[in-house]
C-alpha cells in the first residue's frame, strides 16, 4: 500500500456524478460505500488507483442512511435506507446483491444502526414514531418493535452492553433495553433544540454524547441522567459528534444545510473543551458523513474517512501527535521521537558509557518484564535466545525469539511459535506476520525491538483471538474445516449429488436427501442447480474465506442449535416389493419337487393365498398341459404342438410383465414335462434302437418320477466333489449338472426337432429366467429353493475349477464320477470303517484316498487324527496343508 | 406400494452423497462430504458397524462387491483416490488403495460377479480405470481407458453378464463379453467393450445437451435386449435400447424440473428410480405397450418423507 499522502489527507475519490448523501466504511477498512439516489458506488481503499464500481439503483427515493455490518462475521453485509424500506445488500465477489428488503415502517426512515456484537441484529427508527429491531434470520417482520410516541431522528446501539440502545426524539433521548421492549428504561431531557447526532462512548457503557441545533455537544452518564456531565459549546449547530477510537477525542461537523463556507471538521479533546484541538481543512463544502477506518496492525496512524457535499472522499491521517493531543499515548512509540521513551534514552546513555556491552545484553537487562498476559520464560544471552509465553483466554502461545549476531543493526530476530502452543495455525501465522513486520521496521532504524514486539504480540493475540472466536461462534458447526475445495480443475468436477435413490438387493430402495428446510443459496439469485463444483467456490468465496462445503450451499444461515446436528444425514430405506410381481412368500411356498400335476396344484394354492388369481389360472393351465394324469402313455396329445405353444406364450407373457418368478417357474415345470416326454421318447428310441445319439441316457427312464428320483440321488451325493476352501462363500457347485446334461430335456428334445434353430433362442432366454430368479432367491437366502430351480438349468452355470474326486471301479478299473460304475453298475466306493459300499454322502482323504460314509468319518475323526484304514496318513492335517499351500 | 421400512440417522457431519445396501440387503453403506464412509447393520437395530476414515476429501460414491469375494466395499473421493475396504472378523480395514487418477474420482462400480473381482472407476481427469484382482499373486491389475470423456467422466456402469448366442455349447467356456457404459462432461454416453485385453469404444451416443451425470445399464432380467438409462444436467432422462449393443435407439423418458443426478434400475423388472437436484425421487415403469409411466406415489407421497 503505497499511498501518496498529500500532507495530512489524500483524495480517495472524486465523484461529481454520484450525488451520494450516505457513506459507510466496512469493518476491514477496505471498502467504502457511497449511496445516492441513482447509484451505489464502492471504492476499494486498498487499491491505489481510483477504481470505483458503480451499481445503478432504480429508486425514486434518496438513500437516507447507510452502514456496513460492524462484525467480521457479516462483514459483507451493508444496509441502506430508502424512504420506508431498509435494503440489506451483500458485497461479494465484486458484486453487490440485495439479500433482504425490510419493510415495516410506514414513514420515512431517519436512521439505522447495526448491533455492535450480534451480526444479525439491526435497529431502525422512523418518523412513524416506531423503532424496530430486525433479525436478518427472519426478515419478514421486525423481531422487536419499540413504540416511542414521538418521531425518532437517531438510533444507536450501546457499544459495550448488547441490550441497550438509545434514540433521539427532538430534544430528548430515550434509552431502551431490548429485553424490556414496552417502554424506555431511561428518559433524558438533553437539549431544548433538536438533537442531530447521538453517539455512545467507546469505553464506558453508561456514557453518551449528543449534539444539537443549539450549538452544543452534551455528555451524559446514564447513572445520572438529569444533568449533563459537561457541555461543549461551538459556534454553529452541530450535525454529528462522535467519539474517536483513541483517547478522549471527539469529532464534530456542522449541520450541512447551514452556513455555507463554514465547513469545518473539528477534533476536540473532551477533557479540554475550550478550543478544538485540530481543524481539518481540505473539503470545499460541508462534510456529510465521516467514519473511522479500521486500524491496520503495525500502522501507527488512525485514518478518518470523510465524504463531503463537494463529492470528494478524503482519507485523513491522524498523526500520533494529534492522538496525543486527545490524551492518547500510542502503545508502540515507534514513530514518536526517542525522547518520549526513557528506556531508549537510557540505552543511548549506556551505549556511550560502556560501549563494549552488547546491545542484546542491554536490551535483556532493561526489558520491562511486567507485560500483562505475558511471561518471559528465559533469556539466554550466550545462545542469543529468549522464550516467552503469552496466555490469552485459553490460548497459550510459546514464542521463541532468536537474535542473530548482527541484531539489531538491520537484522530482525527470528520468531518461532513452539510446538506446544495451544493456538490454531491461522492465528499463529498472522501473529508471526505482524511481529516480523514490526521488528523489521525497528531494526531498519537500528533500534531494538524486543519489548515493543512483546507488547505488540499480546495486543495482536487478543485481537486475533477475539476475532476468531466471534467468527467461530457463528460458524456452522457442521462444516468440516478439513474440506478444502478449490482445486484448479473444480470446474470439471460435477456438482455433488445431495439426494438420490438406489435400488439395492432385491426390493430395497435406499433414499437419501436434504432436509426439508434446506434452501439453496442460489435460490434467490434464481440460478438452477449448478453443474460443476466450482460454482460452490464462486458463490461462497467471499462469504467464508476458507471453508467451502456443500452444506453451506444449502444451509445458508448458520444454525446454532446443535440438536439438529444429527438429523442432517438421514437415509431412508423403503421396501419396494409392492412394486414388483416377484413375491417372497410365493418363493417360499412354491415347490418343484413332484410330478407336474401335484406341483401345479400346490403352486396354484400358494398363489391363491397371496391373492394372485391370475397365477392360479396360469397354474391351472400348466397343470392341464403338463400333467401326466391327463395323458395316456404314448398318447400323442402330450406331444401336441399346442401344448408347447401355450406354455411358451404363457412364459413370454409373464416375462413381459417382468414377473420373472412365474416365468422361471413355468420354465422349470415346462422342462419337467419335456423331460417326461423325452422319457417316453427314450423308451421308444430304446425299443427301436435307432437313436444312437441318446445312448448315454440311462435306459431306466420310464416316468418323470423316476427321472426325478435319479436326479435327486445324484444331487444328494456330492462326495465326489471337494470344494476348495475359498469358494465356500460361493458355495454352489453343481457337479451333477454334468450328468444332467446328458439326460437334459430341452436340448435333447429340440435336437430332434426340425425347428431347433428357432427354439434355441427361446431356450437361451428360458435359462436367463431361471438364472435371474435363482439370483433373487439367493439374495433372499432361500438356498434350497434356489437349488431346486437350478436343477432345471440345462447348462452348468459356473464351471467347476476346484479339485474333483473320481472313484475308480475296482472291478472294471474305470473311473467314474457317479456313485456306481458306468459299465458294471456296481457301487464303486467302500467305506473304510464299515466296509459297506457308499451310496450317499461320502468323504475321502485327498492324500491317501481313503474315505467312506460321512457320518462314520465324522465320528472317527472326532477322536482320532490318523486314517481309519491304518495307512498312517494324518488325513485332516494333510488335507488342510494341501489346500493352504 | 412402497413402504418405509426404517430411517437411519447416519450421523454424518455433512451431506450424504451416496448410500447403498449390500447384496443381501443386510448392511447399509453411506458416504459423505465429511470424508467418511459408514457401514450400518440395518437388520439388527441399525447399529453402526464401522466408520471408515481414509479419504481426505468428500466421498462421492460407494459400491458393494458380490459376497462371493468377501465383504468388500469400494469408495471414491474428491481426493483422487479409490479405496477398497474389506471386512475381516467384524472389523473393516483398507484392502487396496488406488491413487492413479489426476482428479476427483466420481464413480465406482464392481463388475458382475461372473467376471471375477473387477472394479471400474470414472474420474474427472477424463479416464476410466478398470482394476482387476488377480488371485494368483493377490494383486490388482489396473487398466486405464485414457481420455474416455474429453473433460471428465462422471459415471460408469457395467453391462450385465450375458451369454452371447448361441449359448449352451457345452464344451467351450461360455465366452462372456465385458462391457461398460460411461457418461461424461462431453455430453456423451459411451459404450465400451473389452477385446483381447484392450478396451475399445463400441459406440458413442449423442443426444444429451449437457453433462451426463449418471448412467445405468438395466439388469438383463431375461429380456434379450439391452436397456440403458442416462440422466443429465439438461434435466432429461433418456432410455437407450438395443438388440445388439451396437445400434441404439433413444427415447426421452421425461424432462424434469431440475437437473437429474441419479438413475437406478431395480433388480427385478423395469422400474427406474430417478432423482435430482430438486430433492425429489420418482419411480418409472414401462407399460406393456412400451410407454414409460411415473408411478407417482413415491414422488408425491412417501418419497417426501425423505425430505424431512
Amino acid at each position: 500500500m503505497a499511498i501518496n499522502w498529500n500532507s495530512e489527507y489524500y483524495v480517495a475519490l472524486e465523484g461529481k456524478d454520484l450525488q451520494a448523501n450516505a457513506m459507510a466504511v466496512d469493518i476491514t477498512g477496505t471498502y467504502v460505500m457511497l449511496a445516492g439516489r441513482r447509484y451505489i458506488a464502492i471504492r476499494n481503499l486498498d487499491e491505489e488507483c481510483e477504481i470505483v464500481q458503480k451499481f445503478p439503483r432504480q429508486s425514486k427515493y434518496d438513500v437516507g442512511a447507510a452502514e456496513w455490518n460492524p462484525t467480521m462475521h457479516h462483514r459483507e453485509l451493508c444496509v441502506i435506507s430508502s424512504n420506508q424500506r431498509l435494503e440489506v445488500l451483500t458485497w461479494r465477489m465484486e458484486e453487490l446483491t440485495q439479500t433482504h428488503s425490510l419493510k415495516a415502517h410506514t414513514r420515512v426512515i431517519t436512521d439505522l444502526n447495526w448491533h455492535q456484537m450480534d451480526p444479525n441484529l439491526l435497529a431502525s427508527c422512523s418518523v412513524d414514531t416506531f423503532i424496530y429491531i430486525w433479525d436478518l434470520r427472519d426478515s419478514r417482520r421486525p423481531s422487536l418493535s419499540l413504540s416511542a410516541i414521538a418521531e425518532a431522528s437517531q438510533v444507536r446501539w450501546n457499544r459495550i452492553s448488547s441490550n441497550l440502545l438509545a434514540t433521539a426524539h427532538d430534544g430528548d433521548i430515550k434509552i431502551w433495553d431490548q429485553r424490556k421492549g414496552t417502554a424506555p428504561v431511561q428518559y433524558v431531557a438533553a437539549h431544548l433544540a433538536k438533537i442531530h447526532g447521538l453517539d455512545w462512548s467507546r469505553t464506558s457503557e453508561t456514557q453518551f454524547a449528543t449534539c444539537s441545533q443549539d450549538n452544543t455537544v452534551k455528555f451524559f452518564d446514564t447513572t445520572n441522567p438529569r444533568k449533563a456531565e459537561y457541555i461543549l459549546t461551538t459556534n454553529a449547530p452541530v450535525w454529528r459528534a462522535r467519539y474517536t477510537p483513541f483517547g478522549n477525542g471527539l469529532i464534530t461537523v456542522v449541520v450541512p444545510q447551514l452556513r455555507r463556507g463554514e465547513n469545518s471538521l473539528l477534533l476536540w479533546n473532551t477533557a479540554n473543551r475550550a478550543t478544538p484541538m485540530h481543524t481539518f481543512t481540505g473539503h470545499k463544502d460541508v462534510v456529510l458523513e465521516f467514519e473511522w477506518r479500521h486500524k491496520r496492525p503495525g500502522d501507527s496512524c488512525f485514518q478518518l474517512i470523510t465524504w463531503s457535499k463537494d463529492q470528494t472522499l478524503l482519507v485523513w491521517k491522524i498523526e500520533p501527535f494529534l492522538q496525543k493531543l486527545c490524551g492518547y499515548e500510542p502503545e508502540d512509540p515507534q514513530e514518536v521521537t526517542s525522547y518520549h521513551n526513557p528506556k531508549e534514552t537510557v540505552e543511548k546513555v549506556m551505549k556511550k558509557a560502556v560501549p563494549k556491552v552488547e546491545p542484546l545484553q542491554q536490551e535483556f537487562s532493561l526489558l520491562n518484564v511486567h507485560i500483562p498476559n505475558l511471561e518471559v520464560k528465559s533469556m539466554n544471552l550466550p545462545d542469543r535466545l529468549c522464550s516467552v509465553q503469552a496466555t490469552v483466554n485459553k490460548f497459550i502461545v510459546n514464542l521463541q525469539i532468536n537474535f542473530p549476531a548482527t541484531y539489531p543493526h538491520g537484522v530482525p530476530p527470528d520468531f518461532v511459535v513452539q510446538e506446544d502452543s495451544k493456538v490454531d495455525e491461522h492465528i499463529a501465522n498472522q501473529l508471526l506476520q505482524t511481529l516480523n513486520h514490526l521488528a523489521q521496521q525497528r531494526v531498519s532504524k537500528n533500534r531494538t525491538c524486543l519489548e515493543s514486539c512483546l507488547r505488540q504480540m499480546v495486543t495482536t493475540l487478543e485481537q486475533l483471538i477475539t476475532d476468531s472466536e466471534t467468527d467461530r461462534m457463528f460458524e456452522n458447526t457442521l462444516v468440516n474445516p478439513s474440506n478444502s475445495f478449490g482445486g484448479y480443475n473444480d470446474a470439471y468436477i460435477p456438482f455433488p449429488r445431495t439426494s438420490g435413490a438406489k435400488f439395492c438387493s432385491v426390493d430395497t430402495l435406499v433414499c437419501y436427501g436434504r432436509m426439508g428446510h434446506s434452501h439453496r443459496l442460489s435460490a434467490k439469485l434464481d440460478i438452477g442447480t449448478p453443474r460443476a463444483l466450482s460454482a460452490l467456490e464462486n458463490l461462497l468465496a467471499k462469504r467464508s474465506s476458507h471453508k467451502l462445503s456443500i452444506s453451506t450451499y444449502y444451509y445458508q444461515k448458520p444454525r446454532r442449535t446443535k440438536a439438529s446436528k444429527s438429523s442432517k444425514a438421514l437415509v431412508h430405506i423403503y421396501d419396494s416389493s409392492g412394486l414388483f410381481l416377484v413375491h417372497k412368500q410365493l418363493a417360499e411356498e412354491y415347490i418343484l419337487d413332484g410330478d407336474v400335476g401335484t406341483v401345479c396344484k400346490h403352486n396354484a394354492g400358494a398363489a391363491a393365498l397371496v391373492g394372485r388369481w391370475d397365477l392360479v389360472q396360469a397354474w391351472a393351465l400348466a397343470e392341464l398341459v403338463g400333467s401326466p394324469q391327463q395323458v395316456n402313455e404314448g398318447d400323442i396329445w402330450s406331444q401336441h404342438p399346442f401344448n408347447a405353444r401355450l406354455m411358451e406364450s404363457l412364459i413370454s407373457h409373464y416375462a413381459k410383465l417382468n414377473d420373472l418368478q412365474m416365468a422361471a417357474m413355468l420354465c422349470c415345470v415346462f422342462g419337467k414335462e419335456q423331460k417326461y416326454l423325452m422319457g417316453i421318447q427314450q423308451k421308444n428310441a430304446k425299443l427301436s434302437k435307432s437313436q444312437p445319439h441318446f445312448r448315454l441316457v440311462p435306459s431306466t427312464f420310464t416316468s418323470s418320477k423316476i427321472t426325478k428320483h435319479m436326479l435327486h440321488k445324484s444331487c444328494a451325493s456330492p462326495y465326489h466333489t471337494i470344494p476348495p476352501a475359498d469358494i465356500i462363500a460361493e458355495g454352489w457347485v453343481f457337479p451333477y449338472l454334468e450328468s444332467m446334461k446328458t439326460s437334459s430335456s430341452l436340448d435333447c428334445l429340440w435336437s430332434d426337432d426340425p425347428t431347433r434353430t428357432v427354439k434355441s433362442t427361446t431356450s437361451t432366454i428360458y435359462e436367463y429366467y431361471k438364472l435371474a430368479y435363482a439370483e433373487t432367491l439367493y439374495r433372499w437366502g432361500l438356498l434350497y429353493n434356489r437349488a431346486e430351480v437350478l436343477k432345471y438349468l440345462s447348462t452348468s452355470q459356473e464351471t467347476h475349477k476346484g479339485v474333483e474326486f473320481l472313484s475308480e471301479c475296482k472291478h472294471c478299473m474305470k473311473s467314474t464320477r457317479a456313485s456306481n460304475c458306468s459299465s458294471c453298475r456296481r457301487l464303486t466306493l467302500n467305506c473304510t470303517i464299515c466296509h459297506i459300499s457308499v451310496r450317499g454322502s461320502a468323504n475321502c482323504c485327498i492324500v491317501c484316498g481313503h474315505g467312506g460314509h460321512t457320518t462314520h468319518l465324522l465320528q472317527w475323526f472326532k477322536d482320532n487324527e490318523v486314517c481309519p484304514s491304518g495307512c498312517g496318513c494324518k488325513c485332516l492335517i494333510e488335507t488342510a496343508n494341501m489346500f493352504s499351500s | 406400494m412402497v413402504t418405509l421400512l426404517q430411517t437411519i440417522d447416519t450421523g454424518h457431519e455433512d451431506m450424504i452423497h451416496d448410500a447403498e445396501v449390500d447384496y443381501y440387503g443386510l448392511r447399509l453403506a453411506t458416504c459423505s462430504s465429511d470424508n467418511s464412509v459408514k457401514v450400518y447393520d440395518i437388520k439388527n437395530g441399525n447399529t453402526l458397524l464401522d466408520d471408515l476414515k481414509g479419504h481426505f476429501g468428500p466421498v462421492w460414491q460407494i459400491a458393494w462387491s458380490h459376497p462371493k469375494f468377501g465383504n468388500l466395499l469400494a469408495s471414491c473421493s474428491y481426493d483422487k483416490k479409490v479405496i477398497i475396504w474389506k471386512e475381516s472378523n467384524g472389523k473393516w480395514g483398507k484392502y487396496y488403495e488406488y491413487a492413479n487418477h489426476d482428479s476427483s474420482v466420481n464413480s465406482v462400480q464392481f463388475a458382475p460377479d461372473e467376471f471375477g473381482l473387477i472394479l471400474s472407476c470414472g474420474s474427472s481427469d477424463g479416464s476410466i480405470s478398470i482394476l482387476t484382482y488377480i488371485r494368483e499373486n493377490n494383486s490388482w491389475d489396473a487398466k486405464k481407458i485414457q481420455n474416455a470423456h474429453a473433460i471428465g467422466c462422471n459415471a460408469v456402469c457395467w453391462a450385465p453378464a450375458i451369454y452371447p448366442e448361441p449359448a449352451f455349447d457345452n464344451n467351450s467356456e461360455p465366452n462372456l463379453k465385458k462391457m461398460l457404459v460411461s457418461g461424461g462432461c462431453d455430453n456423451l454416453v459411451k459404450i465400451w467393450k473389452e477385446e483381447q485385453d484392450r478396451w475399445i469404444e463400441v459406440c458413442k451416443l449423442e443426444v444429451h445437451s449437457d453433462w451426463v451425470r449418471d448412467v445405468a445399464w438395466a439388469p438383463s432380467a431375461g429380456l434379450h435386449r439391452h436397456i440403458i438409462a442416462s440422466c443429465s444436467q439438461d434435466r432429461r432422462v433418456i432410455i437407450w435400447t438395443s438388440d445388439d449393443a451396437i445400434t441404439w435407439n433413444s427415447t426421452v423418458l421425461h424432462t424434469f424440473d431440475d437437473v437429474i443426478w441419479n438413475v437406478s434400475w431395480s433388480l427385478n423388472g423395469n422400474i427406474l428410480a430417478v432423482s435430482g437436484g430438486d430433492n425429489k425421487i420418482s419411480l418409472w415403469k414401462q407399460s406393456l405397450e412400451g410407454n414409460w409411466q411415473c408411478i407417482s406415489d413415491v414422488a408425491k407421497g412417501q418419497g417426501q418423507i425423505n425430505n424431512q
